[in-house]
């Protein structure tokens, strides 16, 4: 690759990755090459480094990437533009008993429909790191896909082993899921087994393990985590959800990070924040819906911000089959 | 010439070998063939073709460019005018930076999550297509993106809204017929994308930079959505991160200046406790406020989305509403701007002689 002699010891000692971090004037120093034989040796490396040359946004329209995880329900994938993308965290914050967990289920079945119905023809890794897994839920999810996925074929739904290919990890804490992510995802990930990574919730671990003062320290451990996480959607064109919860907001002082005239705001502050590309808020309002025999609690799904989505929201539902968008309904109030 | 061998730009190794050789001067060096420099000094031979290349491009702009024949302000100032700037569909926001985002110049985004950083990036991408008799550039542009957050969905969508909006205003032949060649495909095909994973890749699309854009000399806008990103995991080695940052910004101002192209960068917000009160400020350190020529914050005030040019040298610190609807980056008060369709003449330079205005 690089045709000039450099003297052998120093060049041994160092990676590619040191060549590119490194400055010319340092380069020269070690290695004892002329400066035009030194920027052939920073162009070889750079050329290794890099993944892919530049293509143009027109050959990304033809190319592979840019496919989205559909929720399952038509007018919440609308309000998503598809559905979630892949390669970037999304982000699902709100109030318990909203129904993010919910959205994870959803999901973690969605991802197995082949493409052309919206999913990405592989399992889910849910990682719960407070509650355990509501299994029966699954099931229930499972039993009524046909119900809520009644734009696919129903030999279709009932050829697809669901709970075969939902892989449950419980992590108490921030080591154990540090590891579970290094290893179990990206192993899961490497064998095409689960193209959807639910992890739920964030904030439970983030929020237990620090003290105040300690925040530097979480601030780390946060970057740390997130970066894993981002590393593994690119790497394998994989959706992450993480669910977070709320904190209070008292004042809206003018560093506030969003419009929002609401008293929640997502946990975990700016340095989460800065690592999330789509962030979805689940809140309760008031009043309810009926269908049949069935009622629930109406909710709603915003998009507080995303690179692709208008700031917008959808009044939703929970029903035996799951979330469902709601778009003309007859409140019921009590 | 009695310039000292020391001012040369050389490598302290061949530097030193010149010194203890006795070449004091650069008129001791003229002289000199490679070979019997090197005889005389130790060097190799590239090296001593590299050092008397050094000395002969002092007198005259020649070279490897490192050298290069100094300008009067005066020539700045007429080179300046004929850039055009890159506009931002901001009409507001272009009056304040006085046409829109220079070139030959880095700019820097700064935001929350969620404010318009990457729209101002995406709309700017398109914006630098518009082609010259509708007042643009008529250039290409290279996306470095590390965030992933460059979805296409939303280009097409400001592409096309672009497109629309230069089709309204097209008036006489010349416009309609650039029309032709300003569609929504076409300013997808002049979109040229990276995606960078890590500060590395970064750092090595940056090195190959400059031989991309001599292939590409039609490129007259870099993005770099975002520089925060890979960069704030280096927590632990700060030293390390502030060398890199630096090397980083002296590459844009070098490739901006010499292969005239504007440079955008966005930037987080990070949190700063600075006398028992928490402040929001721009991430990455003090050091790198300086890599920037002007930098942008965008921020929210109530439900209003605000930006404010607060370090530029030419433009007076300004506070300005946009918004950002289905079309991309707007004007806070109407949806399409009233742009100015024929290219701004400068009416507020006074020079001695008269100048060839662009047209």
């Amino acid at each position: 690759m690089v045709t000039t002699c450099a003297s052998p010891a120093a060049v041994q000692l160092m990676s590619v990755k040191d060549v590119v971090c490194a400055s010319a004037p340092d380069l020269q120093r070690l290695t004892g090459l002329s400066n035009s034989d030194v920027q052939q040796l920073i162009t070889a490396a750079a050329a290794v480094c890099r993944r892919h040359p530049p293509i143009t946004a027109q050959q990304l329209q033809h190319g592979v990437s840019g496919a989205q995880l559909r929720l399952g329900c038509p007018v919440l994938d609308r309000l998503l533009r598809g559905g979630l993308p892949v390669g970037g965290i999304t982000e699902l914050a709100g109030e318990s008993g909203t129904g993010k967990t919910q959205v994870g289920l959803q999901l973690s079945l969605s991802v197995q429909y082949p493409a052309e119905h919206g999913g990405l023809g592989a399992g889910a890794l849910y990682v719960c790191t407070e509650d355990s897994f509501p299994i029966k839920r699954l099931h229930q999810l499972i039993g009524e896909q046909v119900c809520l996925r009644s734009d696919v074929p129903a030999d279709l739904v009932s050829s697809l082993r669901f709970s075969d290919h939902v892989y449950i990890e419980h992590t108490a804490d921030l080591d154990s899921l540090l590891v579970c992510l290094t290893r179990r995802a990206r192993l899961l990930l490497t064998r095409g087994l689960v193209r959807l990574i639910v992890v739920d919730s964030v904030a439970a671990l983030f929020r237990t393990e620090f003290q105040a003062d300690d925040w530097l320290e979480r601030n780390r451990q946060l970057l740390t985590f997130s970066s894993m996480l981002h590393h593994l959607s690119q790497e394998f064109s994989t959706p992450v959800l993480c669910i977070n919860q709320v904190t209070d907001v008292f004042s809206q002082s003018h560093n506030s990070m969003g419009p929002s005239l609401s008293t929640v705001s997502p946990a975990l502050g700016l340095a989460w924040a800065n690592q999330v590309m789509v962030r979805l808020m689940m809140s309760r309002l008031q009043g309810t819906v009926v269908r049949g025999d069935q009622s629930s609690a109406l909710r709603r799904l915003e998009v507080v911000f995303a690179p692709h989505l208008a700031r917008d929201g959808q009044n939703a539902a929970v029903w035996r089959e799951g979330l469902r968008g709601v778009e003309s309904w007859t409140s019921n109030r009590k | 010439m009695q310039r000292p061998v020391s001012s040369l730009p050389l490598s302290q190794a061949v530097r030193l070998k010149l010194g203890s050789a006795g070449f004091q001067l650069t008129a001791d060096l003229l002289d000199f063939k490679p070979d019997k420099l090197s005889k005389e000094t130790g060097l190799s031979e590239e090296e001593a073709v590299e050092v008397l290349k050094a000395v002969k491009g002092g007198g005259g702009g020649g070279g490897s460019g490192d050298i290069s024949a100094s300008l009067t302000a005066l020539e700045l100032l007429q080179k300046e005018e004929e850039l055009r700037s890159i506009v931002t569909f901001s009409s507001q926001l272009d009056e304040c930076l006085g046409g829109g985002i220079p070139v030959g110049k880095i700019t820097e985004v700064c935001g929350v999550p969620g404010i318009g950083k990457t729209q101002l990036c995406l709309q700017l991408a398109v914006d630098v297509q518009v082609p010259q008799c509708f007042g643009g550039v008529e250039g290409q542009v290279m996306f470095i993106d590390t965030v992933g957050s460059f979805l296409l969905q939303r280009v097409t969508d400001i592409a096309a809204a672009a497109v629309r909006h230069c089709s309204l205003l097209a008036e006489d032949d010349e416009q309609r017929a650039a029309m032709e060649t300003f569609t929504v495909e076409t300013i997808l095909s002049n979109i040229f994308l990276v995606r960078c994973h890590d500060y590395v890749e970064l750092l090595a699309e940056l090195h190959l930079l400059p031989d991309f854009l001599s292939q590409h000399p039609k490129i007259r806008l870099l993005v770099i959505d975002s520089v925060a990103f890979p960069f704030r995991l280096l927590f632990d080695e700060l030293s390390q991160r502030t060398r890199l940052l630096n090397g980083v910004g002296q590459q844009l101002i070098t490739m901006a200046i010499n292969h005239n192209i504007a440079v955008v960068i966005t930037n987080q917000m990070t949190t700063r406790i600075r006398d028992g009160q928490s402040h929001i400020v721009p991430a990455l350190g003090e050091c790198w406020g300086h890599a920037p020529t002007i930098r942008l914050l965008l921020q929210w005030e109530g439900s209003r989305r605000l930006a404010t040019i607060f370090k530029s040298p030419c433009h007076v610190e300004t506070m300005v509403q946009y918004q950002i609807t289905p079309e991309g980056f707007r004007d806070a008060d109407q949806s399409e701007m009233a742009h100015s369709k024929r290219p701004r003449m400068d009416t507020d330079q006074s020079a001695a002689e008269p100048k060839d205005t662009s047209s």
